[in-house]
């Protein structure tokens, strides 16, 4: 197809060729050229079969509004051919046809939509109960458009920015360059982002005049020029905006120009204020056949002309409701295509001299008429007119027919951003009627047609976003209205719906083959609000959103229920406004998380990390699942294990002590200097949330250790429940400034000795001892003697930056006693043998302190009110029928239950926690959470596993600690 | 073939001046109390308050998951017999309400949650309900777009594989249940809304609305998120409830290529594809207190993060449709049913979070028996209200909530 080449509007590049592959054939593109355009340049006018009855389906518009051009490209399926640019030996591929779209085998479908009515499959299919799941296969296999392969790999560079602004525009057309120009002479930052890979928008392609002389596209030019000039405003170009949010939270994706170093971007900016300037698109004319290829609307034959070249056909019929079609038809004539009719739906107010240059043209001009059927199987070949009243008729031969009802203002942004629509009656469309604050609107979304009333709206809305930033504008915003108000205004609009048809083929929504009858028949059915049609036809559910059925769909519900204030509105717009790659949204994809300090060390003794909440973890070093080595070298000698993820906090100030109180449920006034309280907080249920050790470092100065999980929300935990206090204290999470090591076994003492600079026998520092002194004369170590695994052992706390040379002098020192790493899973048996739980593990977000056997951790005397959860302890004190743990033996030990097993009776009457066989002890031992008459010592416990088959196994209850119990090696 | 199209719940009948018993919510748990009100109990003056549209709220927002991998006894044969409810429902109705039994996989990422996976499953499989642990190599098998490999942030370790769950189309739900409903004889009444509810000694006498007063002795809240406000500010009422929003999105239709549900609580991410070819995927709850139905872009971008490294051929695919709903959740994520108490003949049926529409067959048959003998089925009995007073949480999830704003 040969090419207008000497257009100054064209944004290709003839000189530039790019090949493409196409039905095993390899065609010729250019440069500039969207994949659409360069199948549309080598003759390909089906460019795929409609969902339900594989209608053929081709060029309609340009902007991505139906899923006619939708199409797979290189694997990746329902891309947008329409505004994707064309790349060197892109392989493309027709979707949901069998054979080619020009010959789908699947064409037959068309024939049988009587059979196919709204909703029909609700009604169908389900009778007699057998055949549905035969018919459900095929539905699945019917349904869908694209295919991806479960293997399939996206290439590329995804990058993600989050840049803040003053003033955000949306649009880079005539109305949104103004708006950012206005704002940006305030001195404020601005973005402007604009969806086509150039500014100019609704001029950038026409050559009708601007004014003295100039024309619209060499305006549209004049505006970007300055625009790229001014340094303080960003534009992003081949950014589509997708999503508005609170606060003017504004997201958007970029595709990466051949200079990028991303192929696509997610942009996320914060602005102060926001200027939408999104322009229009047309709103589709309904009649039969209304999707035929060989329709298009009015500005895709334009600007497949102008911006790229294309003359759209040879023998056209024009069938439009808005002078834009007038001057799309002249200008077109004028470039070499044939124009054999002009119907215009309107009976007047065209404006006149276009209407003089058609006549001069000699284009025949019909007031009053409307296109009511395409002819032609697969493309257009002759099209009928007839009078609104569908009196006349009349059938004229052609191969292009331009077909548009209107404009639909293109709200999106705003209504996303919860502003309301209002039905107008001079426009006929739904204009913004209620604005968030610090949002604007301009240009044509305003219902704005003249080129100068469109600047001044942009003009004007800049102004109003510079004030929300603090400008001082009310001279020039008072200036700017009365120039708008001395502007041409909003022009009257085309009311039309529907061509006078039956509507059998009069597509309403292309994307799910939805008719006008279909529409009716939702509605005779009492689906009748907007919202309801649209899930009950799925109109405007597909790839193109609302594009299509957008405002046609209120506007026919309204006539058809004969409201005529039309109160029904649009259906709701969802973001993101243009469909976005997973991949995009997805960015870099950042894994966030934590490592200790001794992460290095762990992992080249061998330890298996493992990602544990928001940390990585040495699960185990063993080889042995079981991690024996590990267990039976902190039982017999000595073995150290990287605590850094426990919480640490200090808190500190003249009513530490009362937050403390507050929060846990012991009496921490009773800490003595130099040691270690054991402590737990509950919730207003009494139930547990969290354990650990609180220790006294001066006065009103305590350090304390948390679980974990529960290191992220201490703090605000303390501050909620001392809210209406006005406690004067301080909390500081230490979490991460300090690394912890827990070193444990009988020979810990002789380990410790030889680098700590002070005595550490027993009778210096005994068993829940606290000391602070140096290792190396030189590393400060807060160090606690506590038992969590049931040995001898030291918890060593240090600042971060100190953590790998402390580990380093450790592992040295202990080498000549065979020290060893251990893992998480070696602490967990080795702490359950000793009876000591591990917070939701051994306990439900249910569990109460004294479900958990911790109710010594409970002080009922504590003079200090207000504990939180000691109402819910009290009550809950002599509660029968609670889930209670208990210790239980296994009568075989070879056969040790997994855990979550439960432990049944005729119902279910607990679970196993965790359990284990123990080395040490030779025994299958574990905790369970049981019913609490089950708990009594001696009860025999039916333990049920998963994939049983009724082969239950039976335990006995036993006192814990199951490991020596007297706790004499604590005491070492 | 299809006859004349006739309205599918009736012709708008005029508001009366009495009911027998008036449902306030005309979502999935108020028309399929309804229902059953009407079909089991001879309970046909009944009338459905709504007011926006049937369907507008959690029964059109939801993601259509239907399942009974529960975790406690309490729930879980309540989810069982709601799950076998649906090939019934549908040919009761005459409607069809596309169930599709393709069997729902709970990821698990670590030796822990393999454990506590086992617990449901034991307590499935005592139930005599479907359930397996099942690894990743057999994940995969299911599964072909999973990515199992080690260098993820969250590694599969297997998945709890429950056969009999799936999807339904839910809309249809709502549509059928009303349908079912309006021929018994019950009201719809759209568009109409509460604005007060009479009490004269303990005992309910009366419903207001926008559109006139009704007389009435028994009344059920089955308002989904909007629940605790109407039941604080028309009866002073308090519930133990939160409401959340939480959201949900569709991607682009695509030919079959997710044959189960897929869902991983550790990455925050499940997905479903429905019959029309999206992918529908959501996750949890935000995490604060919220009454709108706004979405995030944190959301949205989490969710493509973690379908990413789940699912990484849906990198290329497009998100298209995002939205948000409410989510009422109570401490213990378990829903309250309950009535006549405090108030003689007001009944409530909410706290359901994002349970509600895999449960709304059986609520509503246990519930309208509840409402017609005015006894509480033993079914519905651990569901009270009370038992938040007396600080007996039930134990559908382990681990802690941190949504309550005490938290």
């Amino acid at each position: 197809m040969n090419r207008l080449s000497q257009l100054p509007t064209l944004r290709i590049n003839p000189a530039q060729k790019i090949s493409l592959n196409y039905k095993r054939k390899t065609y010729q593109g250019i440069g500039g050229d969207t994949i659409a355009t360069a199948l549309y340049a080598n003759g390909i006018r089906i460019f795929s079969r409609s969902l339900k009855y594989h209608r053929p389906r081709g060029l309609y518009s340009l902007d991505g509004e139906c899923s006619n051009t939708r199409m797979e490209i290189n694997g990746i399926p329902n891309v947008c051919t329409e505004n994707t640019l064309l790349k060197n030996g892109m392989t493309i591929k027709a979707q949901n046809v069998i054979g080619t779209a020009e010959n789908d085998l699947m064409g037959f479908m068309d024939r049988l939509d009587w059979a196919m009515p709204a909703g029909f499959y609700y009604r169908t299919m389900h009778k007699p109960a057998p055949i549905w799941p035969i018919a459900l296969k095929q539905v699945r296999k019917a349904a869908g458009l694209g295919k991806i392969s479960p293997d399939f790999q996206m290439n590329g560079k995804y990058e993600e920015i989050y840049p803040k602004a003053d003033v955000c525009v949306i649009g880079g057309g005539p109305a949104g360059m103004s708006a950012a120009l206005t704002a940006a002479k305030q001195g404020l930052r601005v973005i402007l982002l604009e969806s086509r890979p150039w500014l100019g928008g609704f001029f950038d392609y026409r050559a009708a005049e601007y004014s003295n002389g100039i024309h619209l596209f060499e305006r549209a030019r004049e505006l970007a020029k300055t625009v790229s000039e001014t340094p303080n405003i960003r534009g992003f170009i081949h950014t589509a905006m997708v999503g508005a949010y609170n606060n003017n939270l504004i997201t958007a994706f970029q595709v990466g120009g051949e200079s990028d170093h991303f192929d696509e971007r997610y942009i996320e900016i914060r602005a102060d204020s926001v200027v939408v300037a999104t322009g229009c698109i047309e709103r589709p004319l309904l009649f039969e056949n209304n999707e035929r290829p060989g329709v298009m609307q009015i500005s895709c034959a334009h600007r497949l002309a102008r911006t790229y070249g294309l003359l759209p056909g040879e023998k056209a019929v024009f069938s439009i409701g808005h002078d834009l079609g007038l001057e799309a038809a002249l200008d077109l004539s004028n470039l070499g295509l044939k124009i054999s009719y002009v119907a215009d739906i309107r009976e007047d107010g065209q404006d006149p001299g276009l209407v003089a240059d058609l006549a001069k043209k000699k284009i025949r001009f019909l007031r009053g008429w409307v296109a009511i059927l395409a002819h032609g199987d697969k493309s257009v070949k002759k099209v009928t007119l007839s009078t609104i009243q569908g009196t006349h008729h009349r059938d004229v031969d052609c191969d292009l027919l331009v077909a548009s009802a209107g404009m639909t203002p293109l709200t999106g942004p705003l209504t996303l951003a919860q502003a309301q629509l209002a039905y107008d009656n001079h426009t006929g469309c739904f204009l913004p009627k209620k604005l968030p604050v610090k949002m604007h609107a301009a240009g044509r979304l305003m219902g704005l047609n003249d080129p100068l009333s469109i600047e001044a709206s942009g003009n004007l809305a800049g102004l109003m976003a510079a004030a929300d930033c603090g400008a001082t504008v009310e001279a020039d915003l008072k200036q700017t209205r009365e120039r708008l108000n001395d502007l041409p205004g909003p022009v009257r609009g085309c009311k039309l719906v529907q061509a006078p048809v039956k509507g059998r083929k009069s597509f309403i929504c292309f994307d799910e083959d939805t008719t006008i009858k279909n529409v009716e028949q939702a509605l005779e059915m009492g689906f009748d609000a907007t919202e309801l049609v649209k899930r009950f036809t799925a109109a405007g559910t597909g790839p193109g959103q609302w594009g299509i059925p957008g405002h046609n769909l209120p506007l026919f519900v309204a006539q058809y229920l004969e409201d005529s204030t039309v109160s029904a509105r649009p259906t709701t717009v969802r973001s993101p406004l243009v469909p976005a790659f997973i991949a995009t949204y997805a960015g870099r994809n950042h894994d966030m998380c934590k490592r200790t300090p001794a992460h290095d060390s762990q992992k080249s003794s061998g330890g298996i990390m493992r990602r544990s909440g928001v940390w990585k973890r040495a699960r185990y070093f063993s080889r042995d699942s079981g991690c024996r080595e590990e267990i039976e070298n902190v039982r017999n000698n000595v073995g150290m294990f990287d605590a850094s993820t426990l919480g640490k906090f200090r808190i500190w100030g003249p009513d530490a002590l009362k937050a403390l109180q507050r929060v846990y449920a012991g009496n921490m006034s009773k800490i003595s200097d130099g040691k270690v309280k054991y402590a737990a907080m509950c919730n207003d249920d009494g139930c547990i949330i969290d354990d650990g050790v609180v220790v006294k470092r001066g006065e009103n100065d305590y350090y304390f250790t948390t679980s974990t999980g529960r290191a992220g929300n201490t703090v605000e935990w303390f501050r909620y429940h001392t809210r209406y206090d006005g406690w004067d204290f301080h909390m500081i999470n230490l979490t991460d400034a300090f690394g912890v090591i827990n070193l444990a076994g009988p020979n810990a003492r002789k380990v410790l000795e030889k680098v700590a600079d002070t005595d550490v026998s027993n009778e210096a520092f005994p068993f829940i001892g606290y000391r602070e002194f140096t290792i190396n004369n030189e590393i400060p170590v807060r160090a606690l003697r506590l038992g969590f695994v049931g040995e001898l052992s030291y918890e060593l706390h240090v600042p971060s930056s100190y953590m790998q040379s402390l580990w380093g002098l450790v592992a040295e020192a202990g080498k000549q006693f065979d020290i060893q790493n251990f893992g998480l899973e070696a602490q967990n048996v080795l702490r359950m043998e000793k009876g000591h739980v591990i917070i939701g593990s051994e306990s439900e977000q249910r569990t109460t302190l004294h479900d958990v056997g911790l109710r010594f951790l409970w002080d009922r005397n504590k003079t200090q009110a207000k504990t939180v959860g000691a109402v819910a302890l009290k009550q809950t004190e002599k509660q029968e029928g609670r889930l209670t743990l208990a210790g239980f033996k296994m009568e075989n030990p070879s056969h040790t239950p997994k855990d979550g097993s439960i432990i049944v009776d005729s119902s279910i009457r607990g679970y196993v926690c965790i359990a284990r066989f123990s080395f040490v002890l030779k025994e299958s031992i574990g905790l369970a959470l049981v019913d609490s008459p089950l708990a009594k010592e001696g009860t025999r416990l039916q333990i049920y596993e998963d994939e049983c088959k009724g082969q239950h196994l039976y335990g006995t209850v036993v006192p814990t600690p199951f490991y020596d119990p007297e706790g004499k090696r604590l005491r070492m | 073939m299809f006859g004349r199209y006739k309205p599918l719940w009736g012709k708008t009948p005029r508001l009366k001046s009495s009911y027998d018993a008036v449902i306030i919510g005309g979502g999935l748990h108020g028309l399929a109390t309804a229902y059953f009100l009407a079909r089991d109990h001879g309970i046909t003056d009944v009338a459905v308050l709504e007011k926006r549209y049937i369907g507008f709220g959690g029964a059109g927002r939801n993601t259509a998951i239907v399942r009974a991998n529960q975790r406690t006894q309490e729930n879980v044969p309540f989810y069982k017999e709601a799950l076998e409810l649906w090939p019934m429902l549908t040919k009761e109705l005459d409607y069809n309400l596309m169930f599709f039994n393709c069997g729902n996989l709970n990821l698990m990422h670590s030796e822990a949650a393999m454990n506590a996976a086992r617990m449901s499953i034991a307590t499935a499989q005592f139930h005599g309900i479907e359930s397996h642990l099942i690894d990743a190599k057999q994940c995969k098998e299911l599964v072909p777009a999973l990515n199992i490999s080690e260098d993820i942030t969250y590694p599969i370790f297997g998945a709890m594989y429950h056969p009999p769950g799936g999807i339904v189309r839910h809309d249809a739900v709502v549509w059928g249940l009303a349908k079912g409903a309006s021929k018994h004889g019950v009201h719809i009444h759209q568009q109409t809304a509460v604005t007060g509810i009479g009490v004269e000694n303990s005992k309910i006498v009366s419903v207001d609305t926008d559109h006139g007063k009704i007389n009435t002795p028994r009344v059920l809240l089955s308002a989904g998120g909007y629940s605790a406000a109407i039941s604080y500010e028309m009866l002073g009422v308090t519930l133990p409830i939160s409401v959340l929003t939480i959201q949900a999105m569709v991607t682009q239709p695509l030919k079959p290529i997710l044959n189960h549900v897929v869902s991983s609580g550790t990455y925050h991410a499940y997905a479903q594809q429905t019959l029309k070819g999206e992918i529908a995927t959501g996750a949890h709850m935000d995490p604060w207190p919220n009454y709108t139905t706004q979405t995030t872009a944190y959301y949205i971008k989490h969710q493509a993060e973690a379908l990413a490294e789940m699912l990484p051929c849906l990198r290329g695919v497009k998100f298209m449709r995002h939205w948000a709903g409410l989510a009422d959740m109570t401490p213990d994520m378990a829903p309250i049913m309950d009535g006549n108490d405090p108030i003689e003949g007001y009944y409530m049926d909410c706290g359901w979070g994002y349970f509600g529409f895999k449960s709304c067959a059986a609520t509503g048959k246990y519930l309208a028996q509840f409402m017609a003998s005015g006894n509480c089925p033993d079914m519905l009995k651990p569901f009270n209200l009370r038992r938040f007073e007396q600080h007996r949480l039930m134990g559908e999830t382990a681990a802690l909530m941190d949504y309550s704003p005490d938290n």
